[in-house]
């Protein structure tokens, strides 16, 4: 008996131990964010750092406290969401390298995101590049505020398009007639990459194909049977048969075989692909690369860019009485001219972007000015295509389907229809009606 | 078995004199809680408590009953039968390879003992010395053609890149090879040592009776290590079955090639994490619970691990 009650007594008090470690809250006496400690709790990555250092010594009276965050996806949710389990902890304001992250932290489960319709002015709000504010827009709240923007351009090596005799396609139809002779005339050379975000967000979210447009937090229109959509499997099938686009992710370090053996002809990617992947990645020497605007989908007039990257600023619904004061670093990290024009990528206040664009012109890398082309994709984003909480599905499904059938050889158009399946159902499980 | 029938004590029977036993027993007792106790602690409060929380999670959310609905939604969820598939081709392949290298490997280290073979154990346990996110890591460099050593290999397979190398059912093989990698050393040196333990007397009997080193290896070796062998299969069914870490830091070098949720355990972290959803986070970790305690369960009985060599001689 002794023996028992003494088993007992142990478990009961390692029980008490660790339930009183899982329930409790951890944090100050408002259990709310910045540790309890009335301090501003500012989460940024490294590169924002400076300037949040820079806003912390201009405000001396204000107790603010900054923390590094890594900028990989998914960060901020595992942390936000272990936060909201002890109900402590919250970053006031916190960056997002992936916007996309932006429906997670404002849907109602994590209840993170505090709309900023009343924190920043319309007028402010009113500056951002048109369409650059639409990934942070749900049910006509909105809840973060762009950094910056990666709208979509045609890069194109200018010295092998004049080896080569050939012209800067306008049209996607010119594009594919490009491509396929390139690949023919010159064995190995690629026009683009189709790989994850590199390949959904840039055809198909030029081309407008619904596969992620977000109507509120909870109700998203999937439909891969639109014309927008099959005019893209359509325009990739014959380059794919050809090897004139390549599966390899532009980010993997193989890529760089294709640079170094003057093999990318063109690429439709990011504004950020011009200063960070095509010299410190793939290795083009300088005064080669050029941008010129996407080209023209068939019945449009528009060229219209898509997106990949950028990064937003959200304020916790948790601040309390360090509401005002979150917002107003959040407004000032992002329409600030004079920090936005010196940050490395393309800033969505259209003010800054502008300024930023000065030195950008001027940069001896490029074969010509990349600024005209930069600043019409970043009028002309594609509008519909939200952040939506299944993103990593979004990618992967996208690889498993389409990416599959152009490395077996299959046929895009059907893909099509098991990558709606799989985006349905991803949509599905992250709480979404699907419209 | 031998079965003795004693002559029950009558009532009135002088009582048998047990002073001697009773003194010794608080000393034992003490010791046996010396023992035991840290383990017992550390299993209420590392293990019983958080599965009993994990328990009330699933059923209970915000203070109200839910029913089985996380544990409903969970085995409704497209992504399950995906990632269980993915664990089951990969605990397919990686451990009858593992045990097999283990095996042979820890085998003929004892059956040809020689200079060499110290400095073949440390061989074969180096890869193992590197485990975990940063063996994810080096795997990393080994599957890009552009930074491996085994760049011609990969070549030779037509991998130019790592997005080849870890894109569809390639990622099972490359986990594979990098589980056998990692896991076959320790291992090797544990059985390795179990072998060494082994009386000598009967080996030499095996040897006398002329019984051939394969023959020996195999009816008098092994039967006698088969409870080191059921420890290997227990550890490391349960380790593939729960395998997260080499998935997710390969899927950081090439981003959109492993699925966030290609395994069963990155799905029950994608649920807390990234849904927020700690109720089918807690169900779906308690069913691979079930799972791995059910697999213990088997081999412990089919191997009969925790038979003494008492009763095994009965």
């Amino acid at each position: 008996m002794k023996r028992w009650r003494a088993a007992s007594l142990t478990a009961a008090a390692a029980l008490a131990l660790v339930l009183s470690g899982c329930g409790g809250t951890g944090g100050g006496a408002d259990g709310g964010s910045g540790g309890g400690k009335g301090e501003l709790l500012v989460w940024v990555d490294n590169t924002r750092m400076p300037a949040a250092q820079q806003y912390k010594k201009a405000h001396p009276d204000l107790k603010m406290r900054i923390v590094t965050i890594p900028p990989d996806a998914g960060y901020v949710p595992t942390k936000i969401s272990l936060a909201n389990r002890t109900k402590s902890g919250w970053p006031d304001v916190v960056f997002l390298a992936n916007p996309a992250e932006a429906a997670t932290l404002a849907s109602e489960k994590f209840g993170y995101a505090a709309p900023l319709d009343d924190l920043v002015p319309k007028s402010v709000r009113d500056g951002f590049t048109p369409g650059s504010l639409d990934t942070c827009t749900f049910g006509g709240k909105t809840y973060c505020l762009r950094n910056d923007i990666a709208p979509t351009v045609l890069w194109y090596d200018a010295t092998l398009m004049k080896r080569y005799g050939y012209q800067v396609p306008k049209t996607w139809a010119e594009y594919q007639r490009t491509g396929l002779k390139a690949a023919e005339e010159h064995p190995g050379t690629i026009v683009g990459a189709v790989n994850g975000k590199y390949g959904a967000g840039i055809y198909f979210g030029s081309s407008g194909c619904a596969t992620r447009d977000t109507l509120s937090l909870t109700e998203v229109h999937i439909d891969l049977g639109q014309a927008n959509c099959t005019r893209v499997a359509d325009l990739l099938q014959p380059l794919a048969r050809e090897k004139a686009v390549t599966t390899v992710v532009p980010i993997d370090p193989g890529f760089a075989k294709f640079g170094k053996g003057d093999q990318i002809l063109m690429l439709p990617a990011p504004a950020w692909f011009g200063d960070f992947m095509f010299g410190p990645a793939f290795k083009v020497p300088k005064g080669r690369i050029a941008a010129a605007p996407m080209p023209t989908w068939s019945g449009e007039s528009k060229p219209y860019a898509g997106q990949v990257g950028g990064g937003a600023f959200l304020v916790s619904a948790h601040a309390g009485e360090r509401t005002k004061e979150a917002a107003d670093l959040v407004r000032w990290m992002t329409t600030d001219v004079t920090l936005q024009a010196e940050q490395p990528t393309y800033p969505a206040f259209t003010a800054a972007a502008k300024k930023w664009g000065e030195a950008k012109s001027k940069d001896p890398y490029y074969a010509a000015d990349p600024m005209p082309a930069l600043t019409a994709a970043a009028s002309a984003l594609r509008p519909g295509f939200g952040a939506v909480r299944f993103e990593a599905d979004w990618q992967s499904s996208f690889n498993d389907t389409l990416v599959k059938a152009i490395d077996s050889g299959g046929n895009l158009r059907s893909a099509l229809g098991s990558w709606q399946d799989k985006l349905e159902a991803a949509a599905k499980t992250s709480g979404y009606t699907v419209g | 078995m031998k079965t003795l029938t004693t002559p029950r004590p009558s009532a009135v029977a002088a009582p048998v004199p047990v002073t001697p036993r009773r003194r010794r027993r608080p000393a034992r007792s003490a010791a046996v809680w010396i023992l035991v106790g840290p383990y017992t602690v550390f299993l209420v409060v590392f293990g019983l408590a958080p599965a009993g929380y994990a328990l009330w999670t699933s059923f209970v959310d915000k203070g109200s009953f839910t029913g089985g609905r996380d544990w409903t939604t969970v085995f409704e969820d497209y992504r399950l039968a995906d990632a269980a598939a993915n664990v089951a081709t990969y605990l397919l392949l990686w451990l009858p390879i593992l045990l097999l290298t283990v095996l042979s490997l820890a085998f003929t280290l004892h059956a040809r003992p020689g200079r060499t073979t110290s400095a073949l154990q440390l061989i074969y346990y180096l890869p193992g010395a590197v485990t975990g996110s940063a063996a994810a890591l080096l795997w990393l460099f080994m599957v890009s053609p552009d930074s491996s050593p085994f760049s011609p290999l990969l070549k030779l397979m037509d991998i130019q890149s790592a997005t080849e190398a870890l894109s569809g059912g390639s990622v099972i093989a490359v986990l594979t090879v990098m589980g056998v990698a990692v896991h076959a050393g320790g291992w090797i040196v544990v059985l390795y040592g179990a072998l060494n333990a082994l009386p000598k007397d009967v080996l030499e009997a095996a040897q006398v009776d002329g019984a051939s080193a394969w023959r020996t290896m195999w009816h008098v070796k092994l039967p006698m290590v088969r409870t080191y062998v059921a420890f290997v299969l227990i550890s490391s069914f349960a380790s593939g079955s729960q395998v997260f870490v080499e998935p997710t830091v390969l899927s950081t070098g090439a981003p959109g090639q492993i699925s966030p949720t290609w395994s069963v355990n990155q799905l029950a972290y994608t649920y807390a994490t990234q849904d927020g959803d700690f109720g089918k986070a807690a169900a779906l970790s308690l069913a691979m619970l079930a799972v791995g305690v059910l697999a213990a369960w088997i081999v412990i009985t089919r191997t009969r691990m925790y038979a003494t060599d008492s009763s095994d001689s009965r």
